[in-house]
């Protein structure tokens, strides 16, 4: 008999294989824990509140508390049909979840209804749903109430008062409900169903039918989450059960909205503490784009680059702002002295010839301790202005009108980069900024004085107060208008011997309008002297790796995985992973050395769609042969295997259409 | 016969059912025997339960109405039977049966059981089952045996109301029949017309004359003639029940009175309003049901608005949508012509439209005539095909990761395409099919830049 389990009993011996790691510097770790989290916490806070605010949205949360208390109709209910809302939640199914979860807690706080949640998974048919959304309502009241399942054998012996229950409920049945209906006595029974797509519609039509018919009994309100539009909903279902519906439909905010607004709260906002570099911030944005719309998978993937710059880099010790000399690991010293933008650093001094400087820097950790310190801070304060900044530029282009909208993350991100100074957006903007009239430049002063925790050194009341006094002599209730606007500019054609002479001429402007341009002037320079000065290129810190946390790898093989093209380049070139010495000569070539499922694999690839089995076989014989000689019966054998395995990952499957044949069913590179 | 003055309440309340009444109370009159099976038969909305159970009311037997209606299975009906049956008796005779030996009701056998003995040395009982036919998960047996309690039972009357009986249900002859035909135009209007709704929502200011009685007079005159116009225009051909005819009226009613409510039309005016309103009459949109109601828009004068096509208002991730597009050209391209639509180089795309060169002459007509792939249902496809079609409409190359699989797994979760045959999930053979038409695929397609259908073989008309 083959063996076909055993017990697998290691010895008792606690020789761990010793484990290589890789972790050159470890020390410090607990201290950087602890920063991870004074760090990543507020950060995650924000963005909690930040999604529940924007993503429940609460005027759409209000819409549906009221539909559900003003749908609370009269106990001596004829009509049979069930109100019901619509919930156009968007095609983040992710999110469904949470947004349902407030909207159970919400009504059940605010009305007098009991809230029941309903998914797919355990609704397969009519009595699973109906069984389930009995066992949720009645559980939430008593706890003690009827337990048992169909096992109702036993106790018919042991209970004696059983004579005036008679027959026993079942656990689908609504009566079951309705006693506990008259029990509680709520405004109505609330049931959403989180994901109706996912249903099979059949069952929903019957539910729908099912419930009506209790109308009269139980006062039901159904809530629909709908991933895709109320149309496609609509048509899936029959018109009998469409007649059975009548509702509302309520609109949730577009995911993208949420995310824009997110980001900006808390990766764009210049109060973090760790910024993300330029890099990392794109590929975050793009996800979200391009692939996944989810909050809570921003949320995931901040946290993950958080933990990946403290728990990875030893250096990032030197964030925290109270630790003392003492109190550091000792081989950071010498780490801080291998980052490139120490060597950059030390190169500049160099250059200004301050070698004693940096003979100090190398030699003693406590002059570089103090520097570190300095260089944080200044560091930190060149950040923190870098992306007020940003968010100052983002403020001014929404108001001043004509210029294409920019969207605040790619603001962030560009700025990030360095790329803002000096850029056709910034010249665009202060050219615009240099024309407004003085309406558009008193709201202009509005959204810089309602940008708070931002570096703005400009001194907006000064600003606000000369325009005021301006404003106020103005007798007309047209607004002042600044010299550059190009509206004053008339332009004149005058005919000098049959040569056409186009001249510009400024309108005469009056003496109040040519002190507000003077204003005007006087702020847009004032605006771009701090663009100037605020929009550095961040990785020109010293320090800069520690500011700005900005690698993509470690993110993206934790968020996008490649399972496909890992399978595929292990089998199509083996030599990849194995790094053996037999397989390197042959790069890319097929060789008898190779595993025999990766051989398979590559005369698989160059097949057709319908392989027949004895080519195959021919092929791998060969290949194997010529290397090592083997007798038929093991290659054979060494063949079965190999297409075992190739069956077992789905790669092939038997053919119905040819005798002798296998189908090929997956094409690399997909 | 029941007394003439319940006949009369029962004809007030269910009003052109007089026929059915009236053989309904003689047969279930109690000193006088009942049949032992009666079947109630007749479409949706004719009446059926409501006038049994008035019947069954005034006659004061005992009975236990049944509704299929509530009961999820078969067992489910059986002990819902039991438990009303012991109701009855109970309220009836006015005191309380032990129910101990009532606890269990599996099957059949056992419900023959519990009835003969609940209803040992009693008078005459009624059981009613409603909609019997539409049971679910009914035993096959469950309509022959209901049929022959009768026989075993003997002083048991079964009635068994049906949608349309069927001779095969019962395998047993001499069962008589009860019929509720639908009702006729006059008979739904007089139905209808008994409670007509308001003209005006506010009450009349008293300034103008326009007393309450006025006003009710006005209302019925008004909406016993608009019920005769829905009925001949919409209601005869597409909802001929009471229930349909009368959510279609109401639909309409609103838009209907308007003009009368903003002073354009006095209230008799009611052919100058007909002519006025005839737009509602004239669109079939309030016939399409739906959950959110619409408001029955006239149609302007001239000519229909351009439709807009579907509204996609959440917007999908980027890739998806260009899944989605390769999903439908997958579901709707033959596998054969996929090397001329999608090969990276052949750069000249063969843009067929309509199937072939342009015919030269007119009179000769095809002899199999091609309908447009997108007007043909979806046929499955390999999940590799959607993913080779899906890099090659893309215009720029994705690299394989995972978001691109989570995201054919989102879409199948929210039903845009789904798996066809129960197959194993893993299966490596597993097709799929997209579940969505022409436009939603062509509006999503526009949405990143996409004209789906340069792609389609065979082009698109119209």
């Amino acid at each position: 008999m083959e063996q076909k389990c055993y017990i697998y009993s290691p010895d008792d011996s606690d020789e761990r294989a010793s484990k290589r790691r890789r972790i050159a510097c470890a020390a410090g770790w607990s201290l950087r824990e602890q920063l991870y989290g004074e760090f990543w916490a507020p950060l995650e806070h924000r963005i909690q509140t930040q999604s529940t605010l924007e993503e429940a949205d609460s005027t759409t949360l209000e819409k549906i508390i009221k539909f559900v208390s003003g749908a609370v109709v009269a106990p001596d209910r004829q009509e049979a049909v069930i109100p019901t809302g619509l919930i156009l939640a968007g095609s983040s199914i992710a999110s469904h979840r949470s947004f349902f979860d407030r909207l159970g807690r919400k009504i059940v706080l605010d009305t007098g209804s009991t809230f029941v949640l309903l998914t797919s998974g355990e609704c397969l048919n009519l009595k699973a749903l109906v069984k389930s959304l009995i066992k949720k309502l009645t559980s939430r009241v008593g706890g003690n109430d009827d337990e048992e399942d169909e096992e109702d054998e036993e106790d018919e012996n042991h209970t004696g008062n059983v004579s005036r229950i008679g027959p026993k409920l079942r656990d689908y049945d609504l009566v079951r409900l309705q006693e506990w209906y008259s029990k509680t006595k709520v405004d109505s029974i609330v049931v959403a169903i989180q994901d109706s797509e996912a249903f099979d519609f059949s069952v929903l039509a019957e539910m729908a039918e099912l419930l009506s018919s209790w109308m009269d009994r139980l006062p039901f309100l159904l809530l629909f989450g709908i991933a895709t539009s109320s149309e496609s909903f609509q048509s899936n279902l029959s018109g009998a059960a469409l007649r059975l519906l009548k509702g509302e439909e309520f609109n949730v905010t577009q995911a993208d909205d949420i995310f824009e607004k997110i980001f900006c709260t808390t990766v764009g906002s210049p109060e973090v503490s760790l910024y993300l570099g330029p890099d990392l911030s794109r590929r975050l944005v793009d996800r979200q784009k391009d692939h996944v719309q989810s909050v809570q998978d921003f949320s995931d993937a901040v946290k993950y680059a958080y933990m990946c710059h403290f728990y990875a880099n030893p250096l990032s010790v030197f964030l925290s702002q109270s630790l003392a000399f003492g109190e550091m690991p000792h081989d950071v010293w010498e780490a801080t002295r291998n980052l490139p933008s120490f060597r950059r650093w030390v190169n500049t001094l160099l250059e200004d010839g301050r070698a004693k400087e940096v003979r100090r820097l190398l030699e003693s950790d406590r002059y570089l301790y103090d520097n570190i310190k300095h260089h944080i801070a200044s560091g930190q304060t060149a950040m923190f202005k870098l992306v007020s900044a940003t968010s100052v530029l983002a403020a001014i282009r929404v108001i001043v009108q004509k210029v294409p909208h920019v969207p605040r993350s790619s603001l962030y991100i560009r700025s990030t980069s360095g790329e803002l100074n000096g850029s056709p957006l910034i010249r665009e903007m202060l050219l615009m900024l240099s024309k407004v009239s003085s309406d558009t430049f008193s709201s202009v002063l509005t959204s810089m004085e309602l940008l708070q925790n931002s570096y703005v050194p400009i001194d907006i009341a000064v600003y606000r107060r000369e325009l005021d006094a301006l404003i106020k002599r103005n007798p007309n209730s047209t607004p002042l208008r600044s010299q550059h606007d190009v509206k004053n500019n008339s332009l004149r054609t005058t005919i000098v011997a049959q040569k056409v002479q186009l001249s510009k001429h400024k309108s005469t402007l009056s003496e109040l309008d040519s002190s507000y341009s003077e204003l005007v002037r006087r702020f847009h320079d004032d605006v771009e002297n701090y663009f100037e000065e605020t929009l550095i290129d961040p990785r020109d810190l010293f320090l800069s790796e520690i500011l700005l946390y900005d690698l993509k790898s470690p993110l993206s093989e934790v968020f996008a995985p490649k399972p496909r093209f890992a399978i595929e380049r292990a089998l199509s070139s083996p030599h990849d992973y194995l790094g053996c010495d037999c397989c390197s000569s042959s790069e890319g070539a097929l060789s008898g050395t190779q595993p025999v499922t990766a051989i398979l694999y590559q005369l698989y690839l160059e097949s057709g769609s319908i392989i027949n089995v004895n080519d195959l076989w021919m092929a791998f014989h060969a290949i194997i042969g010529e290397e090592n000689d083997e007798s038929e019966s093991n290659a054979m054998a060494l063949f079965e295997q190999a297409l075992a395995n190739l069956k077992f990952l789905g790669l092939v499957k038997e053919s119905k259409r040819k005798a002798d044949h296998i189908s090929k069913t997956t094409w690399k590179g997909l | 016969m029941l007394p003439d003055e319940l006949l009369e309440t029962l004809n007030d309340q269910f009003p052109c059912r007089e026929l059915q009444i009236r053989r309904l109370s003689a047969l279930y009159l109690p000193p006088f025997p009942s049949p032992r099976t009666l079947i109630v038969h007749g479409l949706e909305a004719t009446g059926k339960s409501s006038i049994v159970k008035g019947v069954l009311e005034t006659s004061s037997l005992p009975h236990a109405i049944i509704s299929s209606r509530e009961c999820l299975t078969g067992r489910h009906l059986f002990e819902r039977t039991v438990a009303s049956c012991l109701d009855a008796l109970d309220a009836h005779s006015g005191y309380k049966i032990d129910r101990k030996p009532y606890c269990r009701c599996e099957n059949l056998n056992a419900l023959v059981i519990h009835l003969r003995g609940m209803l040992e040395g009693r008078e005459r009982f009624v059981l009613v089952f409603d909609g019997i036919d539409s049971q679910r998960e009914a035993p096959p047996t469950l309509l022959p045996a209901l049929a022959r309690f009768g026989e075993m039972i003997p002083n048991l009357s079964i009635v068994m109301i049906v949608t349309v009986p069927h001779p095969r249900y019962f395998y047993q002859s001499g069962i008589p029949y009860l019929h509720f035909p639908p009702y006729t135009r006059d008979e739904s209007i007089r139905i209808l017309s008994r409670n007509p709704p308001q003209i005006f929502l506010n009450a009349p200011e008293p300034a103008l004359e326009y007393t309450p009685d006025l006003a009710e007079e006005d209302n019925l005159w008004v909406w016993s003639r608009f019920l005769a116009a829905v009925w001949d225009a919409l209601a005869k051909n597409a909802a001929r029940d009471l229930i349909g005819f009368r959510s279609l009226a109401e639909k309409l009613w609103r838009p209907f009175v308007q003009p009368i409510v903003d002073g354009t039309f006095g209230t008799r005016d009611f052919s100058r309003l007909m002519v006025h309103r005839r737009g509602l009459f004239q669109s079939e949109e309030c016939l399409i049901d739906s959950i959110v109601p619409r408001s029955p828009i006239l149609p302007p004068t001239s000519t229909t608005t351009p439709k807009t096509g579907p509204s996609i208002l959440h917007d999908l991730p980027y890739y998806s949508k260009y899944l989605l597009c390769a999903a439908y050209l997958a579901s709707h391209n033959p596998a054969r012509t996929d090397s001329l639509y999608f090969m990276q180089t052949s750069t000249s795309r063969r843009k067929k439209r309509g199937g072939g060169a342009p015919k030269t002459r007119v009179s000769k007509t095809p002899k199999a005539r091609k309908i447009p792939r997108h007007l043909l249902s979806p046929s499955p496809f390999p999940l590799d095909r959607l993913l080779a079609i899906f890099r090659a409409i893309l215009p720029d190359p994705v690299p394989q990761t995972a978001d691109i699989y989570t995201q054919i797994a989102t879409l199948g979760s929210i039903r845009l395409l789904v798996r066809t045959g129960m197959a194993d999930v893993l299966d490596a053979g597993g097709k799929w099919r997209v579940t969505f038409g022409w436009e939603y695929a062509a509006a999503v397609g526009r949405s990143v830049g996409f004209e789906i259908g340069e792609f389609l073989a065979g082009g698109v008309e119209g």
